[in-house]
């Protein structure tokens, strides 16, 4: 294999439960070293993709590549490679942490010792406690773990956050940064699926917005908080003629007007300043605002 | 060093971090041999990617502002930039020729754009004066 194998590949990927389409016509490519954002609502397809990589489903349309091998012929060659942390996280709750960790860690043929002892002393969990007398947020992080410790080159959280609080929400994310993209810096491979986009903003290089199992939009983060502008500006008089006709969204109120661009906004900045108003301000959406504004339009 | 990022500033957050640097390294806030925070600890604390801090901290090496000694970490450097003096001017002018566009955008006349310019010049060496002051109490 080379360096220019995606971790991830995926083409015309559909999947239907009964008649329900969860995925069509899907496209993704992940690069390795990337940590890369699925965004979506509930039902967007984002759990579904996620299973055909980890061959919980057989796609029924198109192809899936795990560093470039298939899921479904090559599963432990693929599962080697990955680490999981699903939304819903169970373990046979008469186990303890302890009894947990290493029945987990007899499936890997890597598993740091060192790594996991730091992790249970942050997240000050108990190894002698049992799993079922666990909370939400120890289950989750019990599961991730077990997720970093085999020093897998790719990482894949769904929806790992929601429904916990705060602090570990962003005990987690810390511990995504550190204790796992510095085990091989530049190489760890990361998809996240999340609607709690705000937290994993500054995570995220590269992005795509699922919606009724398609792709809707597929961008780098920096590049999406460059293109997409919020502009407020306001004047004397309300404005006529102007033309708006590349704003995605505009809302207006007498003389004040607040628009929402995709790219030209240094264009359409410049033609509203050369009609002196009052004040004219922009600023980046962020990408939760991307989201809204891709979905709400 | 304290960091912010702003994610609404629509510039990359890897920029964001090599202008500060570069900021404090000018407003010595930061000063010649003076650590950077480690790639891992920053990269938790902003909750930003570790490659984003990388990325940055390799930009100001390849700039000439920090120096990367193995084991022990990131520093200011203290001779700055390893550009010719031509080139520095040139890369110096662009940004000068923006400003100066803007400035006739928004109508700002020469005088007060050069009194502007002095005024900042000043307000830097205000902050260099009294983060020096604050380091010789």
């Amino acid at each position: 294999m080379n360096a220019s194998t995606p971790a991830i590949k995926i083409e015309g990927l559909a999947y239907t439960y009964g008649r329900a389409e969860a995925v069509r016509d899907f496209d993704l490519t992940v690069n390795p070293g990337r940590c890369y954002g699925l965004f979506g609502r509930n039902g967007a397809g984002k759990t579904t993709t996620m299973k055909c990589l980890l061959n919980l489903l057989r796609p029924q349309r198109g192809s899936v590549r795990v560093f470039g091998l298939d899921p479904a012929k090559q599963e432990v060659e693929v599962k080697r490679r990955i680490a999981y942390v699903p939304d819903q996280v169970a373990f046979y709750p008469w186990m303890t942490i302890r009894e947990t960790l290493d029945y987990l860690a007899s499936f890997r043929e890597n598993w740091n010792r060192k790594t996991e002892a730091e992790l249970l002393g942050r997240f000050r969990l108990d190894a002698s406690q049992k799993t079922g007398g666990l909370s939400k947020g120890q289950r989750t992080q019990v599961a991730l773990i077990s997720a970093i410790c085999p020093e897998t080159d790719l990482l894949v959280l769904d929806e790992p956050t929601s429904g916990l609080d705060p602090i570990v929400r962003r005990e987690f994310i810390e511990t995504v940064i550190g204790a796992y993209q510095e085990g091989n810096p530049g190489q760890r491979t990361i998809l996240v699926s999340t609607h709690l986009i705000t937290e994993f903003e500054g995570l995220i290089d590269e992005f795509t917005i699922m919606d009724g199992g398609r792709a809707v939009l597929s961008l780098d983060a920096d590049q999406a908080r460059e293109r997409y502008q919020k502009i407020r500006v306001r004047f004397a008089q309300p404005p006529m003629d102007l033309d708006l006709k590349t704003a995605l969204r505009v809302r207006r109120d007498g003389r004040e007007l607040e628009l929402i661009v995709n790219g030209g906004g240094p264009a359409l900045l410049e033609q509203l300043r050369l009609r002196n108003p009052e004040s004219l301000t922009s600023e980046a959406l962020t990408l939760e605002e991307v989201f809204v504004a891709t979905l709400k339009t | 060093m304290v960091f912010q990022i702003n994610f609404k500033s629509g510039m990359p957050v890897y920029l964001q971090v090599v202008d500060q640097v570069k900021a404090a390294a000018a407003s010595g806030a930061l000063q010649p041999g003076e650590g950077l925070p480690s790639i891992r600890p920053l990269a938790e604390e902003l909750r930003v990617n570790r490659n984003t801090i990388a990325k940055a901290y390799s930009e100001l090496e390849s700039l000439g502002v920090i120096e990367t000694l193995p084991g022990k970490g990131c520093f200011l450097k203290t001779n700055h930039s390893p550009l010719r003096k031509e080139v520095r001017r040139k890369l110096l002018t662009e940004e000068v020729d923006q400003a100066i566009v803007k400035a006739h955008h928004f109508q700002v006349p020469r005088a007060e754009f050069l009194e502007l310019v002095n005024e900042r010049l000043d307000a830097l060496d205000e902050k260099r004066r009294a983060n020096e002051e604050q380091k010789t109490n």
